[in-house]
C-alpha cells in the first residue's frame, strides 16, 4: 500500500513561487495498477518522483506498507528504494557501452544481493522480456523497443513490489509500445507488484486498475473513491 | 555496492573510454618511467658504492692522514709555506703541492691512543717492472694486502702463511707473463723490480770512479740499474674484480711485512721515507658506531685528519642522493602536470555519465558509492599509468643494464639499474592515492548530483 497525504510540492521563493503538486492524497493498494494522466507540466513526473523517495515534498507524507519515508533518512531511502521499486523511464536510460547483461546486474549491484544468485536471475529477467539472446550484446545495438525491454528487465530483476514508470512507451511506435504495455501488465500479474505508470496513453491507461488525472498541480478526477479531490482555495 | 563491485564497474567505464583513459594514464607513464630509472639507477648506484667500499675498505678501521687535501679539504686559494722535510709532488691538476705525510714517530703516537687496536700503512711501491724468465717487462704497483679485503680468487689460497715474498697476481697478468692457466701460476716465481735511491756512500763511490754523470746515457743507465730485484712467489690469482677502487685494478698484493720492506727499499734515502700519505687504524670493536666516532674523536685531537668508511660511503651515497634527487624533481613535475589531466578526464567522465549517475541514485546507489565509483575509477588510470610507466622502465632497464656496463667498463655481471619490486609497487601505489586525491572533486561533483536533474538530460 502506498498512502499519499496532503503531499505540495513549490519550487522558488517570493514571487517566484510555483506549486507543482498542491495536497495530493491518494492510496494505491499493494498489487494493483496506477494510471497517472494529465497534460504535460500538470505534474506527474514530480508527483512519481515524490511518491518514489526520489525528491522531497514540501510537506506532507508518503507512507509506503508501514514505513514512512518523510520519517526516514537519505540513506534508508536509498536502500528502501534499492531492495523495494525500481524505475522505468521515457529515454530508457541503458548503459550504451555495457552489455545487457551488465546492465540487468545493476541493481543486484547496488543492492548487494548474494553473487551467488546473480547470474541466474539476470539471465531470467532477459528471459522474461525476450531479450536472452541478447545476453552479452550492448545496448547501444539494441532497437528502441529493445531498449525498453532491457530496461524492464532491469526493473525487476530485484523483484521489487512497486515498478515506477515514465511514460514507457512515449518513445515508442505504437506496435512496439502495444508488446512493451502487454509485457508490463503480465509482469504485474506474474510478479504481484505494484505498477505505477505515468502516461499520455489513453490505451495504457484503460488497462490500469485506478486512473487519476491531474491538472496544474493537483488530481482532477480519480477512478477510486479513496482519492481526495481538493480543490486549491485562490 | 560492494567494493568489488564497484571496482570492477569502474574498471568496466575506463574500458569503454579507452583513448581517453589511455592518454591520461600516459601522462602518468612518463612520470613513473622516469621515476622508475631514477630508483634503479640510484640503486644501482648505491650498491656499487657499498660494494666497492666493502671490498676495499674495512668498516671497524679509520683512515687517518695528516694532510687534509688527502680529503679534498685543503684551501688551495692561500700560499702555503715551504716544508723541507715534506717534499715535493705533483697534484692532479698538475700543480706543485707539498703533502704532509705521517711519520714513524705519528704511527707511534696514534697506536697509543684509547680504542686503537692496531695500525696499518697504507702502502704502494711504484716498482719499476715485473717479469719472469724469458718474458716482457711490465710496469706495475705493489700494495699491502689488507686481510679484510676478500678478493674474488681464480687459484690459490690466502691462508695465515699468506706473508713474506709472496703476492696475488691480478688475472690480467696470466698470458703476458706466459702462464697458461691460474693453477699454472700457482708457486711460481716473478721478480719485481724495485728502484733504489743512491745513498750517499754510493754517490760518493760513484763520484770516485769517475764514471757518474758523464754523458745523459749512462747517468740514466746508471739510475735504471740502481734497482733490487725481488723474488716473489706467486700465492693467489685473483679474479678481474668488479668493485675494485679505479685505477687500482692491476695492482699486486703482497702482505704488510713485504711492503714495508719494500717500501724501504725505494724510499730509503728519500724524504719519504718511512712516511705515508694515510693509514689504517683499526678500533677496538669498531663495527660499533659509537666506538668507532670516540676513537676518531680522540685522533683528530692530535691534529690529524680522520675519515671513517662510513663517512666517505655516506659521502659518496649523499652526491647519489643529490643526483636522484633531480631527476626525481622531474618524474615528479610530469606526475603533478598529469593529476590535472586526471582531474580533467574525471569531469568529463561525470559530465557524460551525468544520466547514468541520475539512474544509479534512482536505483538506490549511495552518495558514498557513486563517489567511490569514480574514485576508483581515477585509481585505476593512476594504476595504468604507473603500471605502463614502471613496465616499460624495467623492460629498457634490463634490456640497458648490459650495455651500461660495458659502456662505462665495471666487469660483467655488475648492474647500474637494479629495480625492487617493493619500491616499484609503492611507488604504483602512491600514483594510484595520488589519482584518487585527484579524483575528489570529480567524484563529489557526481556524488552531489541531484538524480531528478540528471534524468532530466536530455
Ligand atoms: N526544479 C524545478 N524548478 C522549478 N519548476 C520545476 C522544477 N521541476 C519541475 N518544475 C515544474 O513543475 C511542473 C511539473 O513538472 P513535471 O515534470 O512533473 O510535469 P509532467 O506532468 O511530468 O510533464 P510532462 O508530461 O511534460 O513530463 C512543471 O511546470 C515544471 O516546470
Ligand atoms: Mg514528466
Amino acid at each position: 500500500m502506498i498512502k499519499v497525504n496532503d503531499v505540495s510540492k513549490t519550487y522558488g521563493k517570493g514571487d517566484n513561487l510555483f506549486t507543482a503538486l498542491y495536497k495530493i492524497s491518494l492510496e494505491v493498494p499493494e498489487g494493483s495498477t496506477v494510471a497517472i494522466i494529465g497534460k504535460s507540466g500538470s505534474g506527474k513526473s514530480t508527483l512519481m518522483h515524490i511518491m518514489s523517495g526520489l525528491d522531497h515534498a514540501s510537506s506532507g507524507e508518503i507512507v509506503i506498507g508501514d514505513k514512512s519515508l518523510t520519517e526516514m533518512k537519505a540513506k534508508q531511502i536509498d536502500a528502501f528504494r534499492a531492495s523495494e521499486m525500481s524505475f522505468i523511464f521515457q529515454a530508457f536510460f541503458v548503459e550504451a557501452n555495457q552489455s545487457c547483461f551488465q546492465n540487468v546486474m545493476l541493481p543486484l549491484e547496488i543492492a548487494k544481493s548474494p553473487r551467488s544468485q546473480r547470474k541466474k536471475r539476470v539471465e531470467a529477467a532477459l528471459k522474461a522480456v525476450g531479450l536472452e539472446e541478447k545476453v552479452d550484446a550492448l545496448a547501444s545495438t539494441l532497437s528502441g523497443g529493445q531498449k525498453q525491454r532491457l530496461a524492464i528487465a532491469r526493473a525487476i530483476v530485484n523483484r521489487p513490489k512497486i515498478i515506477f514508470a515514465d511514460e514507457p512507451t512515449g518513445n515508442l511506435d505504437s506496435a512496439t509500445g502495444e508488446l512493451v504495455i502487454d509485457l508490463l501488465f503480465e509482469l504485474n500479474k506474474k510478479l504481484k507488484c505494484t505498477l505505477v505508470v505515468v502516461t499520455h496513453d489513453g490505451e495504457l491507461a484503460d488497462k490500469c486498475a485506478i486512473r487519476i488525472e491531474m491538472k496544474d498541480g493537483e488530481i482532477i478526477s480519480a477512478s477510486n473513491s479513496k482519492t481526495k479531490k481538493v480543490v486549491r482555495r485562490v | 555496492m560492494t567494493t568489488r563491485d564497484i571496482i570492477r564497474r569502474s574498471g568496466r567505464s575506463l574500458k569503454s573510454a579507452k583513448g581517453r583513459t589511455i592518454l591520461t594514464a600516459l601522462a602518468i607513464a612518463v612520470g613513473t618511467f622516469a621515476l622508475t630509472l631514477t630508483l634503479a639507477a640510484s640503486n644501482g648506484a648505491t650498491a656499487y658504492v657499498n660494494k666497492i667500499i666493502n671490498d676495499n675498505f674495512d668498516p671497524s678501521e679509520l683512515i687517518v692522514t695528516a694532510d687534509p687535501s688527502i680529503f679534498g679539504q685543503a684551501n688551495t686559494s692561500s700560499p702555503k709555506e715551504y716544508d723541507p722535510s715534506f717534499g715535493t709532488g705533483v697534484s692532479n691538476s698538475g700543480a706543485t703541492t707539498q703533502i704532509k705525510k705521517i711519520t714513524q714517530a705519528d704511527i707511534d703516537t696514534i697506536a697509543k691512543v684509547d680504542g686503537v687496536a692496531s695500525v696499518r700503512e697504507d702502502i704502494t711501491v711504484n716498482a719499476r717492472y715485473m717479469t719472469r724468465e724469458g718474458q716482457k717487462k711490465y710496469v706495475t704497483t705493489i700494495a699491502s694486502y689488507n686481510p679484510a679485503q676478500k678478493p674474488d680468487l681464480l687459484a690459490g689460497g690466502l691462508g695465515a702463511d699468506f706473508n713474506g715474498a709472496k703476492l696475488i697476481l691480478p688475472e690480467g697478468f696470466l698470458q703476458s707473463l706466459g702462464f697458461s692457466s691460474a693453477e699454472n701460476a700457482i708457486g711460481k716465481s716473478v721478480i719485481v723490480s724495485i728502484p733504489k735511491n743512491f745513498s750517499p756512500d754510493q754517490l760518493k763511490a760513484q763520484l770516485l770512479a769517475g764514471s757518474f754523470a758523464q754523458t745523459p746515457e749512462q747517468l740514466a743507465k746508471s739510475i735504471q740499474d740502481n734497482a733490487d730485484n725481488v723474488v716473489f712467489t706467486v700465492a693467489a690469482v685473483s679474479k678481474k674484480p668488479a668493485t675494485s677502487r679505479p685505477g687500482t685494478e692491476l695492482y699486486i698484493y703482497t702482505s704488510l711485512d713485504e711492503a714495508r720492506a719494500l717500501n724501504d727499499i725505494s724510499t730509503s734515502g728519500s724524504t719519504g721515507f718511512r712516511k705515508y700519505n694515510s693509514i689504517f687504524v683499526k678500533v677496538t670493536n669498531g663495527n660499533k658506531p659509537s666506538n668507532l666516532d670516540a676513537t676518531a674523536g680522540r685522533i683528530r685531537d692530535l691534529g690529524f685528519q680522520v675519515r671513517t668508511v662510513k663517512e666517505t660511503q655516506e659521502f659518496l651515497t649523499n652526491i647519489i642522493g643529490v643526483l636522484r634527487g633531480i631527476v626525481a624533481g622531474f618524474g615528479l613535475i610530469a606526475i603533478i602536470a598529469s593529476v590535472f589531466g586526471i582531474i580533467n578526464t574525471m569531469y568529463i567522465s561525470v559530465l557524460q555519465r551525468t544520466r547514468e549517475i541520475g539512474l544509479m541514485k534512482a536505483l538506490g546507489m549511495r552518495r558514498r558509492d557513486i563517489g567511490r565509483l569514480f574514485r576508483f575509477e581515477a585509481a585505476w588510470i593512476g594504476f595504468l599509468g604507473g603500471a605502463i610507466g614502471s613496465i616499460s622502465a624495467v623492460v629498457l632497464g634490463i634490456a640497458l643494464n648490459p650495455w651500461i656496463t660495458k659502456q662505462l667498463n665495471l666487469s660483467a655481471g655488475t648492474k647500474l639499474l637494479i629495480f625492487v619490486p617493493l619500491q616499484i609497487f609503492t611507488l604504483i601505489a602512491i600514483l594510484m592515492a595520488i589519482s584518487i586525491m585527484a579524483g575528489w572533486l570529480p567524484s563529489r561533483k557526481a556524488a552531489k548530483l541531484d538524480p531528478i536533474e540528471a534524468l532530466r538530460v536530455e
